[in-house]
């Protein structure tokens, strides 16, 4: 289950954030949803390893044995015979292994950028569009049974409102 | 008025910046009407002008022997030189963390997309025959037809629909907290298009992480595609054994070039958005300032490229070579100057003093013209050449027909009008990457003094 309260500025955010960890919920059982990007630490720790570039480099491969069997293959399957010039040449070969290579590179990229961001979600999770107009949300996910708690401590911390899956769904961002 | 931004911002709330970055959105008016319908019947009358060229044949434009490669040509290299520079000063500024760069990205990664767009048309537009242009594809087919694998062609294929498709990626990504924004801000059909482009974006923090070390790889993966569709463009010429092409500096001189053009057209761009949607207070003359100093750096590498082209051919004194460039001198005198004083003289001169870099009008003369004169160095690196190649009996000289010529403002109209669409559609200035100098901004005090300070990214 997933709660959100909405606070005005990062300092009452920062406070509910250190509530929430003092009250014993685990700091990776809450985030920060903003409409700028914070320093970490300054609302919430994450972790900054990520694993996308794996799949880019995957993607990277791929172009470049694509590139080359579809230059190369195309080439020696279907020979155009232009003097004693080689059959698989060189430039062409090369250039087009080098581009299919960079542009697996960057679509790998996207693609694992979404994947790691889990994105577009399966199930939405809450929202308030006040995050971007400068708002600063705090999503907690948790059992059903700590719910109430985290909401008390964010409410008592200053937050706008509580939105919680229940009673929002997920409707302001469609 | 602050210099600073971040100035600016740290007055205002997060939903006025939004207010005042995304007003290119509010509803048309109708000057905006009025110019996307000129623009719109300037594209038509291309659009008719190649269709009769279709219809009827190659004749109707200037082009026979001995030049073959004409204004379209000279078209192509010039919009893939424009495109060159957006994506790659943006990924360049991502990479060393320059902070003036956050209100410049997205005019320029905007225009590298429309420019690389109007320059994959031109080779089509040239072709002739335009309705077998399937036949570059490798098809399986009775005739045993099947493409030269081997042809140059096939290289500026593949590496302009690469930098098209990373391009327009590395725009999307940068936009995808924006669409965010905008989305959280649109109602009805527009939400729920917005709703689709933004992906479910919310800004979590992890989101944040992935998203900056995304955007990180991004630019450095654009930056060798950028130098490659240059240099790929810069080979067509120089592996011929015409004289005048056939040189090794023609990579880095074409790149060169390309990088002038488009730092000038960012430049270009920024002037015209900056009045447009009265970004004033965002766009300030600090940002003319450090770009000037960027074009002046270029034009002056542009200008040493050049002089060493030339004086090489001087001294060597190759016959056909001189011959080349003594026509080009005495034939084209005209736009031989005008190119000189825009791509050189005139930027190295102007852009040494900090207050004409600092003047808005100043830096709009100063970067149009760098763009007249980059135009007319591609025509007079594609005509000349051809007009006086090995065998004087082929010597010839070419002007481009009307047909041409309506097919080249089209392109200078359908590159506008793409623009002004987007400005309607989409947010111009990166609101996210701008807002987050307000996050980022604090001031420390040092001694007797308030210090400005900005957190670094890492």
């Amino acid at each position: 289950m997933e709660t959100l309260g909405t606070f005005k500025n990062v300092e009452t955010a920062a406070r509910a954030v250190e509530n929430l960890i003092r009250a014993g919920f685990a700091e990776r059982e809450i985030t920060s949803l903003t409409s700028a990007p914070y320093p970490d630490g300054v609302i919430v720790k994450t972790d900054q390893r990520t694993w996308f570039r794996w799949i880019s480099l995957t993607g990277a491969i791929f172009g470049a044995l694509a590139g080359f069997a579809l230059a190369a293959g195309t080439a020696y399957l279907y020979p155009v015979q232009t003097g004693h010039k080689s059959i698989i040449a060189l430039y062409p070969t090369g250039i087009i292994t080098y581009e299919l290579f960079m542009l697996f590179a960057i679509l790998g990229a996207i693609v694992g950028m979404f994947m790691e961001m889990k994105l577009p979600p399966w199930r939405e999770g809450v929202y308030d569009p006040a995050i971007g107009e400068g708002a600063i949300g705090i999503s907690v996910s948790t059992t059903r049974d700590h719910l109430n708690r985290a909401e008390k401590i964010m409410q008592d911390a200053g937050a706008l409102r509580i939105t919680s899956e229940e009673t929002h769904g997920t409707g302001d961002r469609q | 008025m602050s210099e600073n931004p971040e100035h600016t911002l740290a007055a205002k709330s997060a939903k006025q910046v939004n207010d005042e970055l995304l007003s290119s959105m509010r509803p048309p008016t109708w000057k905006w009407y009025g110019l996307a319908f000129f623009l719109g019947a300037v594209v038509a009358w291309g659009i008719a002008a190649f269709t009769y060229q279709v219809m009827t044949d190659m004749s109707v434009t200037g082009l026979d022997r001995p030049v073959m490669w004409g204004i379209y040509i000279a078209n192509f290299v010039f919009w893939v030189g424009l495109s060159h520079s957006g994506t790659m000063v943006s990924a360049i500024l991502r990479l060393s963390q320059a902070n003036w760069r956050r209100p410049i990205l997205r005019a320029a990664e905007a225009m590298t997309v429309f420019s690389i767009t109007v320059a994959g048309l031109f080779p089509i537009i040239h072709l002739g025959r335009n309705w077998v242009v399937y036949y570059f594809i490798p098809y399986p087919n009775q005739r045993e037809l099947w493409p030269n694998f081997r042809s140059p062609l096939l290289w500026d294929a593949t590496a302009i629909t690469t930098y098209i498709i990373g391009s327009s990626l590395f725009l999307y990504l940068g936009m995808l907290p924006d669409l965010a924004v905008v989305r959280d801000r649109s109602t009805g059909w527009r939400k729920k298009i917005y709703a689709v482009l933004a992906m479910g974006w919310r800004g979590t923090a992890r989101e944040w992480v992935v998203f900056r070390q995304a955007s990180t790889l991004m630019a450095a993966l654009i930056i060798p595609v950028a130098v490659s569709v240059h240099s790929i463009v810069a080979w067509d010429f120089a592996v011929t054994l015409v004289p005048g092409w056939h040189s090794t500096i023609f990579p880095p001189y074409f790149v060169i070039g390309a990088i002038t053009s488009g730092v000038a057209a960012v430049i270009t761009l920024m002037i015209i958005i900056r009045r447009a949607f009265h970004l004033e207070e965002y766009l300030t003359p600090q940002h003319f300032d450090n770009m000037g100093k960027l074009l002046l750096v270029i034009c002056l590498l542009w200008a040493y490229a050049y002089f060493v082209e030339v004086q090489t051919t001087w001294y060597a004194h190759h016959p056909i070579e001189w011959e080349v460039w003594s026509f080009m001198a005495d034939k084209y005198t005209l736009l031989l100057i005008l190119m000189l004083i825009g791509n050189a003289i005139l930027p190295i001169a102007g852009l040494c003093f900090k207050r004409i870099r600092r003047s808005v009008r100043a830096m709009l003369v100063i970067t149009v013209l760098v763009n007249v004169g980059m135009f007319i160095e591609r025509y007079l690196i594609i005509v000349p050449p051809l007009s006086h190649k090995n065998m004087p009996f082929l010597w010839g000289t070419y002007s481009p027909s009307w047909v041409e010529l309506s097919v080249t403002a089209a392109a200078f109209s359908g590159f506008t009008l793409m623009y002004v669409l987007f400005s309607k559609f989409f947010p111009l200035v990166a609101v996210t990457d701008v807002r987050e100098l307000a996050v980022r901004h604090t001031d420390v005090r040092l001694g007797r003094a308030e210090i400005h300070s900005i957190t670094g990214e890492e």
